[in-house]
């Protein structure tokens, strides 16, 4: 399987030990970064894993920063993605069998290395399984989408904030 | 600060029990259904739609697995919700993500730490500072 991996700063060392388990098993790996642990921003890490996934580029999308949160929000903000956050096997086998997830999220800060590779695993073997009943639940999360506008969706989406931020902007409290 | 609850079936007895925790613990506390919503698609689009009519409010979604709930609240546009299952991370996205909604699922937490997650969810305020530019960035994908 292409699998699509990224995490933030706080939580590379994690994202390169799922990474390395994930070529381990054979899997081809797409690490879109970060890379380090130089400060960085989640939502850059998340909208690439969403868009290789939503773009068909990957089969599945895993996310990782401190708690999961972040990151998990920008993925799944992705036209085409439906990704869950989880701290457990059974939510993870859960939401690709019944919801068709495609990309998982955790919190490295939260869920330890061998509890995330036990879930990846269960989570990229599971099958979606069609019934009536979840294919309009699918439908009715995929709807909302269609309520915003997807042009919005670039690749220089962020590059204002960016600006900003270079420019020192975003100024924590003394 | 208000806080929004709501529940599609699945969710509703621990959904009840928050509502009657924080009410003790002296919140104000909106039950958005006192009867179950029809799936938690209806029940996080409703709480979506409160949280956009009160800017200060917070909210709660429980379903079975909490799962869905987060990927209907997050494909709108300027919500960021939290899936959670521990105090912590409910507390953190609090703080750094300016998360207005978590999720819940009865089939994952016990009513014990749905209480400690939903408290350290509502006692916590957002930092901003540095964490505003992820969250500029969030706010503006769909």
């Amino acid at each position: 399987m292409k699998i699509a991996i990224g995490c933030d700063h706080i939580v590379t060392d994690t994202k390169i030990s799922v990474a390395d388990h994930f070529r381990e098993l054979g899997h081809d790996v797409i690490d879109v970064g970060t890379y380090g642990f130089v400060r960085t921003h989640y939502p850059i890490f998340g909208k690439k894993v969403g868009e290789l996934v939503a773009s068909g580029e990957a089969d599945f999308g895993v996310v990782i920063c401190g708690t999961g949160v972040g990151i998990s929000n920008a993925a799944n903000k992705v036209p085409g993605v439906r990704a869950a956050l989880v701290r457990d096997v059974t939510t993870a086998k859960y939401a690709r069998r019944e919801l068709n997830a495609n990309v998982i999220g955790f919190g490295g800060k939260i869920t330890g290395e061998h509890l995330i590779r036990e879930t990846v695993d269960a989570f990229i073997h599971e099958e979606y399984q069609p019934t009536e009943e979840n294919k309009v639940l699918i439908e009715k999360i995929d709807s909302i989408e269609g309520e915003y506008d997807p042009k919005e969706q670039n690749k220089e989406l962020f590059d204002e904030y960016l600006e900003k931020w270079d420019a020192g902007y975003y100024k924590d409290e003394e | 600060m208000k806080v929004y609850l709501t529940a599609d079936k699945d969710g509703q007895e621990l959904k009840n029990i928050l509502v009657a925790y924080l009410a003790d613990e002296n919140y104000e506390v909106v039950d958005l259904t006192e009867t179950p919503a029809d799936d938690f698609a209806d029940s996080a689009n409703l709480l979506v739609q409160k949280l956009k009519e009160d800017e200060k409010g917070l909210g709660i979604a429980v379903d079975a697995y909490g799962a869905g709930s987060f990927m209907v609240a997050n494909k709108h546009k300027d919500i960021v919700v939290a899936e959670v299952s521990d105090e912590w991370s409910a507390h953190m996205t609090r703080r750094h993500n300016n998360a207005r909604i978590i999720t819940l699922g009865s089939e994952i937490v016990g009513p014990g730490l749905a209480k400690g997650v939903a408290k350290a969810f509502v006692t916590a305020d957002y930092d901003g500072g540095r964490h505003q530019i992820r969250v500029d960035m969030l706010n503006a994908m769909c």
